[in-house]
């Protein structure tokens, strides 16, 4: 959950990157980790049990501080994406502030990413959380590849109504467009829940600008500033 | 249903993220090496570790003077806990003793951890022992204090600041590695623990299920319990008026009406065997049927067996003989060893086409064991099927236009008669040749404790075959029957 400790004056944010196995979690934060200055993120842990399998998936600390001073800590964890790692997906879910859902944009995907899609949505009740309320934005990945679905996944949106983000992440396109989307999106979901701009003054531009001017943006729609066009 | 909360979701301290004993080895290396000593604190302010190097004769000195102790007290305290700046800088406090101490923070992940303290350290510009320590006490020595001091290491601000960008490095490296083994190790834990609770939950379910499938199976044996006996009642009194007709004791009869009853009394017959199967597989199954044990001769029940099914073998035109041999007599039930001896032969004979043969022989076997095999000439049973020949409800041919009639329950019977005599019962079959079926009783007649259909005694419940080795016991088997199909 967002807390926001009124004493450290300190904000925090925890993001998971979900989604069917391959569909380009890691690759996300891999691109992430390039993009974004080293004094304000940790560095990219990546937990990997090789003989049991029991355990697999990503974290990524980014740390910074908007104009107000205020801290913000945000954490970036990917979930592993094989059928057996179940109860990790669980765990790792647990009292995330938001989801990007990272799908392969294909057709012949479609089947295996509303499977993952209930699944997330299984594992978030688990949770205690709502995907009807929780910011969730969908990554529409691979989409250099043929054989492209265009329905903008109305299936999955039929539970939560969140917006598409087109991406290429191995080649890093429409990574920082899935964050700053992601990010918009928790803000707003911020100012209902604790008021960051009504009682905390913190505009949406300041919030994301203090991320994104960190961020090598060159080759991104998310312009220098933090706003998207 | 809610997770408990995860070793992601908490604030690990800094004692937990590094192996003290291996860093305390760490530090002391790397004090010995540069000659400053390393103070590490969490950010509580618990001491982790604490290497002194030169310092001990100066700092004693001093603290041997009451004002010397209480500033040394009020600049460690400073050192320890006064804020620094949340930045991958060191900062710097100067003791009134003209020593120095560099304070480092421990960032990870944007937070302050804890902080390193270097020092005391003698600053290399420093000349001369300063005021504020050499009026600490009018019987101050300056002479022995600056000798104490020589122990003490010089170090230049630019060195200061070299090794401790190198430690601070060091230490990043090394609280990064213990949190991903810390993390590795908990989260492993927390997945084992995770499925092994979604199993448990998973198992419960599974096992209401199956409550309520055998209280069901239950409630269907008794059904078939109380209709057995009900249906049987009414069908005794249809037999029996046949019968008395039949006797003349309603007056003459025609010919035509002698042959109409007698059809009456067969299918009464058989139907009234059918139920009694019936009544004996719910007695079974619900684990009523009790041994009356006495001592058996088996040569006795194989002519009994073999003289009630003749009938039905002869009008098929077939040949149903049993070789006499020399058998010591066993413990037994004899009602229930003849009623398993019946049904093999009735199947026999059934399962047989016209012109086969169907014998019957025993044989003593080593261990004070007993054979009785039914072999017979007929179409024998395929090899997928034998397994399961014994189950209750089984048949062979299970389609509504089979040939061979039955209620798949005679085999299922043997089964539980013999295993509950301690013995076992087995098949073997040449399909177009002909098929052997073998019970095996132990001649002392050890009555086994035996689950119906064979196997299940471990799972308790009600489903236990009682049987008791009561020689003069009510024998509570059904009325006799001349043969179940």
């Amino acid at each position: 959950m967002v807390t926001l400790n009124k004493e450290t004056r300190e904000l925090s944010i925890k993001v998971v990157y979900y989604g069917p196995a391959l569909s380009g979690k890691t690759t996300n934060l891999q691109a992430l980790f390039q993009k974004i200055e080293p004094k304000v993120r940790g560095r990219l842990m990546t937990i990997d049990t090789k003989d049991d399998r029991t355990l697999f998936f990503d974290m990524m600390p980014v740390f910074f501080r908007t104009a107000a001073g205020i801290k913000v800590k945000l954490k970036l964890y990917t979930v592993p994406g094989q059928v057996m790692h179940e109860s990790t997906r669980r765990i790792v879910l647990q009292g995330t502030d938001a989801v990007a859902f990272v799908a392969d944009g294909r057709r012949s995907e479609a089947g295996t990413t509303l499977a993952y899609w209930n699944n997330m949505l299984r594992n978030l009740e688990a949770n205690g959380l709502d995907p009807r309320t929780l910011p969730i934005v969908i990554q529409k990945n691979k989409m250099d590849l043929p054989d492209q679905r265009d329905d903008d996944f109305a299936d999955l949106r039929q539970s939560a109504n969140a917006p598409v983000v087109p991406a290429v992440a191995v080649r890093g396109e429409g990574v920082l467009e899935t964050l700053h989307a992601l990010l918009l999106v928790v803000y707003r979901d911020m100012e209902q829940r604790i008021g960051i701009g009504s009682r905390w003054g913190i505009g949406e531009r300041e919030f994301l600008d203090a991320i994104f001017t960190h961020v090598d943006v060159r080759g991104s729609r998310v312009q220098a500033a933090g706003s998207a066009p | 249903m809610s997770l408990p909360p995860s070793v992601l979701q908490q604030q690990i301290p800094l004692g937990d993220l590094l192996e003290l004993k291996s860093f305390t080895e760490v530090c002391q290396s790397f004090a010995e090496l540069y000659r400053i000593g390393v103070k590490v604190f969490d950010a509580a302010g618990n001491k982790l570790v604490d290497m002194k190097v030169g310092n001990a004769d100066f700092c004693g000195y001093i603290w041997q003077k009451p004002d010397g102790r209480s500033q040394c007290i009020a600049t460690v305290q400073r050192v320890k806990g006064e804020a620094v700046p949340e930045e991958p800088n060191p900062t710097v406090f100067d003791c009134f003793s003209g020593c120095r101490y560099a304070v480092q923070p421990v960032l990870y992940e944007g937070d302050v951890i804890g902080r390193v303290v270097f020092g005391p350290f003698v600053p290399d510009d420093l000349v001369a022992l300063p005021n504020t320590l050499t009026s600490i006490s009018a019987d101050f020595d300056e002479r022995l204090a600056a000798g104490y001091m020589q122990k003490i290491r010089r170090v230049p601000r630019a060195t200061a600041e070299k090794v401790l960008k190198h430690f601070a490095e060091l230490v990043d490296v090394l609280v990064f590695t213990g949190h991903k083994n810390l993390l590795t190790a908990r989260l492993h834990i927390e997945a084992v623990q995770e499925s092994y609770r979604e199993l448990h939950e998973k198992n419960a379910q599974l096992q209401e299920a199956f409550h309520a499938l055998k209280e069901l199976d239950r409630l269907k044996s008794n059904f078939l319990a109380t209709m057995s006996h009900e249906l049987r009642t009414p069908l005794t009194s249809v037999i029996g008026y046949s019968e008395m007709m039949l006797e003349g004791l309603g007056g003459p009869l025609t010919a035509e009406q002698r042959e109409y009853l007698q059809i009456i009394m067969e299918k009464g017959e058989s139907l009234l065997q059918l139920i009694t199967s019936i009544l004996d597989i719910s007695k079974i199954e619900a684990g009523r049927v009790r041994l009356a044990m006495a001592e058996v001769d088996l040569a006795a029940v194989m002519r009994d067996a073999v003289s009630t099914v003749m009938p039905l073998a002869r009008k098929k035109g077939l040949r149903l003989s049993w070789q006499p041999a020399p058998l010591p007599r066993i413990l037994g039930d004899r009602e229930k060893l003849r009623q398993c001896l019946i049904n093999l032969v009735n199947n026999a004979v059934k399962f047989t086409p016209a012109g086969g043969a169907v014998s019957v022989e025993a044989r003593s076997l080593p261990g004070e064991r007993v054979a009785l095999a039914v072999a017979d000439t007929g179409i024998g049973i395929p090899s997928q099927h034998l397994p399961r020949v014994f189950d209750v409800f089984y048949q062979v041919d299970g389609s509504s236009t089979r040939e061979f009639g039955g209620a798949g329950l005679g085999l299922a019977i043997v089964r539980s008669y013999v295993e509950a005599h301690g013995g076992e019962v087995s098949v073997e079959s040449i399909v177009g040749k002909g098929t052997t079926f073998t019970m095996v009783l132990p001649v002392a007649g050890k009555p086994a404790a035996v689950a119906p259909q064979g196997g299940e005694a471990a799972s308790g419940g009600a489903g236990a075959l009682g049987v008791a080795a009561a020689p003069q016991g009510v024998p509570a088997s059904p009325p006799s029957s001349a043969a179940a199909g």
